[in-house]
């Protein structure tokens, strides 16, 4: 297809069952569509993702010799990579695909408005159409894949990554920023379901790690510089002293940070008294026969648990999420500190006991005699230390009695956060982070271990709380895709790069210092210099062409008329031009 | 420039504002994705043009919006810090300051664009962002006329 072919456009509306069709009515977006200049053909279809939907484009492809394709349905953040598959699977170049957004942004958030849904549907499907009617095939363009991944985070996710990959027969640089590896599980005494110390689960791992031919571990180090692209990243790893530096070329990253106990400072009197303590501290004691109160030594007989410290608190950024540990950590320390103690209680919200095993704990816990009292979320326990003496008092929901009880030691269940220098890492690798701090995958449930930086994964608790068992799943989930990476040997990537018209170009350098890659410098083999720029560093942003006071900077698939010609589409359609 | 030849649809009581709203792709229109996952409502004047970045955003694009008729603009981006190409977000701000002199000189009220940071698990306050500026366009009443 070249540039001044006429644009033969179709259009495609998706019911997505009731999903959309349940408020738009999308026979008459298919019919407004239809009326549009340049479109041959517009129909509405069930699933058009299913595939008897790819099936119809590929076919009214042929049938019409399309050479523009709109597909109006859900967000092009879902599907917009199915429906360029299959445009090109239909001979067409994938950036002449166009997706409109009439689930997520019209039937979705207007339930109860189904005439002005269908409205914004017709208005947005004509703005598509007037974009589709500019759009231009782009050269697809393929990179070599560096076959070695940088794995950052020593603890039991990470290092798990990091032997998959190697044991696959690719080279790995394992980054962890403490002198040791291990991250928190190895600090742990008891881990559920068996009864392991976290070092007996997790030394195995680093000893495999630290001995394993394809494997570079660096330790009390970080990444300090990062950049480029899938399959080509530039890697800058310095001691934490900043005496020793050294640099990698990687194809992928995982990027398995982990977490840190909360310190539940301000909560239920911690820091009051050292007998109350977060789960995590009471975890690090050493394990002995006997349990001793930290305030006195003396050996302790009464101990207390309370759950959902710093988790699942409504309306308090950081501490919404469940961090789905705690339940079956303290089922198990409690029904295992029951044998040595005189009583144990346990405080909950709820009890979500939820994985394999798990219940069974719970259930132990229960039949060696732990009481469990539950207690409103709105109405927290109430804990005061009067001469190191701990009382707490709570109404217990279902007695609805107001009860009091004075433990030797208080341990508070606290939430899992993110590191403190999160943001640091989500800057370094371009992540982004959900409600809760934690980066956010690429697809919450299709692509939960990939992100939207092509070529960087995440493993473990970098992406959400979670128990060990469930980082360790991760991270070989991520080391596969990492692996199968490496494995092509080489990627697509982007076409969506600017370009720098030379006549044009005024030499201001504008766009030099606006480029946040460092993607543009100047020609001096011209007179005077033009800018010009590098396409394997440029990301796609358009901050450059944006900038550009002479217009001579075009941002592929992105151009200056593609976007107005939509602004234009929308409030100045001409019944002739539909918006030219 | 010159003023506007769009037709707003009426003047009348049924006068709905027509938004063009300019979403990143990472954060805002990601938020905007989940008001609808999460089935926030809000008022459905405001049309979505998806854009890699806000840096992508020339002032003229929001001019000629303007121009062509739109009541009101909308531009929802990562919050700083937070930009998926780590500055964009810096720059349309920097342009934003001027332009709401450009706009306000214009004889515009300055109420009629909004620059906004909204995440992508922000569903609340994009959507909270899109009710406002409507309510408030709604009040100033249509742009036709209004330049000077």
């Amino acid at each position: 297809m070249t540039e001044d072919e006429t644009p033969r456009i179709g259009v495609f509306v998706c019911h997505c069952g009731h999903n959309i069709a349940g408020t738009v009515d999308v026979a008459r977006v298919a019919a407004e569509a239809g009326k549009l200049p340049n479109v041959v053909f517009s129909t509405d279809e069930m699933f058009m993702c299913a595939d008897s939907g790819q099936d119809l484009i590929r076919t009214k492809i042929k049938e019409h010799s399309l050479n523009r394709v709109v597909v109006a349905s859900c967000s092009p953040r879902m599907h917009e990579p199915t429906f360029r598959r299959v445009v090109e699977e239909g001979g067409l170049n994938r950036y002449v695909y166009e997706q409109v957004n009439l689930r997520e942004h019209v039937s979705w958030c207007h339930m109860h408005e189904p005439e002005a849904a269908t409205e914004k549907a017709i208005d947005l499907v004509r703005m598509s159409v007037a974009r589709a009617r500019r759009l231009e095939p782009l050269p697809i363009s393929r990179v070599k894949v560096i076959p070695r991944t940088l794995v950052v985070g020593g603890g039991i996710a990470g290092l798990r990554a990091a032997l998959d990959i190697a044991d696959r027969g690719f080279e790995v640089v394992l980054v962890e920023k403490k002198p040791n590896l291990g991250g928190n599980v190895i600090k742990w005494t008891h881990m559920y379901p068996d009864d392991r110390t976290g070092a007996e689960v997790v030394n195995p791992l680093i000893a495999q790690a630290l001995s394993h031919p394809k494997i570079k571990v660096y330790t009390d180090s970080q990444v300090v510089d990062f950049e480029g692209y899938i399959g080509n990243f530039d890697v800058t790893i310095a001691s934490n002293d900043g005496k020793k530096k050294s640099t990698a070329q990687v194809g992928a990253v995982i990027v398995a940070t982990g977490f840190e106990p909360f310190k539940p400072e301000g909560y239920y009197g911690y820091g009051k008294s050292p007998d109350i303590m977060t789960l995590a501290e009471l975890q690090e004691m050493p394990r002995k026969d006997e349990l001793l109160r930290p305030s006195d030594g003396k050996p302790v007989k009464k101990i207390a648990f309370i759950g959902c410290v710093g988790s699942r608190e409504p309306g308090k950024k950081g501490h919404e999420h469940c961090s789905r540990y705690c339940c079956t950590a303290v089922a198990k320390d409690a029904a295992e500190l029951r044998d040595r103690v005189d009583e144990v209680l346990v405080l909950y919200q709820d009890v979500r006991t939820y994985g394999h095993g798990h219940e069974e704990i719970h259930r132990l816990a229960r039949q060696r005699r732990v009481i469990f009292s539950k207690f409103e979320p709105d109405e927290k326990p109430e804990v005061s230390v009067k001469r190191g003496k701990i009382t707490m008092r709570w109404r217990d929901v279902l007695a609805d009695d107001l009860l009091e009880f004075q433990p030797d030691l208080l341990i508070l269940a606290s939430a899992m956060i993110p590191p403190a220098d999160v943001e640091e890492t989500a800057t370094m690798f371009s992540l982004t982070r959900s409600g809760d701090g934690f980066f956010n995958p690429e697809h919450i449930k299709l692509a939960p271990l990939t992100t939207h930086t092509a070529g960087i994964m995440i493993a473990g608790v970098a992406q959400a709380a979670k128990n060990a068992s469930e980082s360790v799943i991760d991270a070989s989930g991520a080391a596969a895709k990492a692996a199968a990476l490496l494995a092509r040997g080489e990627v697509e990537i982007e076409s969506t790069v600017s370009r720098v018209d030379p006549d044009l170009c005024s030499s201001c350098h504008t766009c030099v210092t606006a480029c946040p890659y460092g993607a543009i410098s100047m020609d001096d083999s011209h007179e005077p210099p033009v800018a010009v720029v590098t396409e394997a560093k440029c990301h796609g942003c358009g901050t450059c062409a944006a900038g550009c006071p002479s217009g001579a900077i075009t941002m592929l698939h992105s151009t200056d008329e593609q976007i107005l010609s939509m602004v234009e589409a929308l409030l100045v359609p001409s019944p002739i031009s539909g918006g030219e | 420039m010159t003023e506007a030849s769009t037709q707003a649809s009426t003047t009348g009581n049924d006068w709905e504002p027509k938004i063009v709203a300019f979403c990143c792709n990472w954060c805002s229109y990601a938020g905007a994705d989940l008001a609808g996952t999460s089935r926030i409502q809000y008022p459905p004047n405001a049309r979505i043009i998806r854009v890699n970045c806000t840096g992508r955003i020339d002032p003229d694009f929001i001019l000629a919006a303007l121009e062509m008729g739109a009541d009101g603009v909308l531009v929802s981006g990562c919050h700083p810090g937070d930009c998926h190409y780590t500055s964009g977000n810096l720059k349309m701000q920097a342009r934003w300051t001027i332009l709401r002199k450009a706009i306000e000189q214009a004889g515009i009220n300055p109420r009629r664009i909004r620059l906004q940071w909204a995440s992508a698990s922000e569903a609340q306050i994009f959507a909270d962002g899109v009710t406002l500026l409507t309510e408030q366009v709604k009040k100033l009443g249509p742009l036709r006329g209004q330049w000077r």
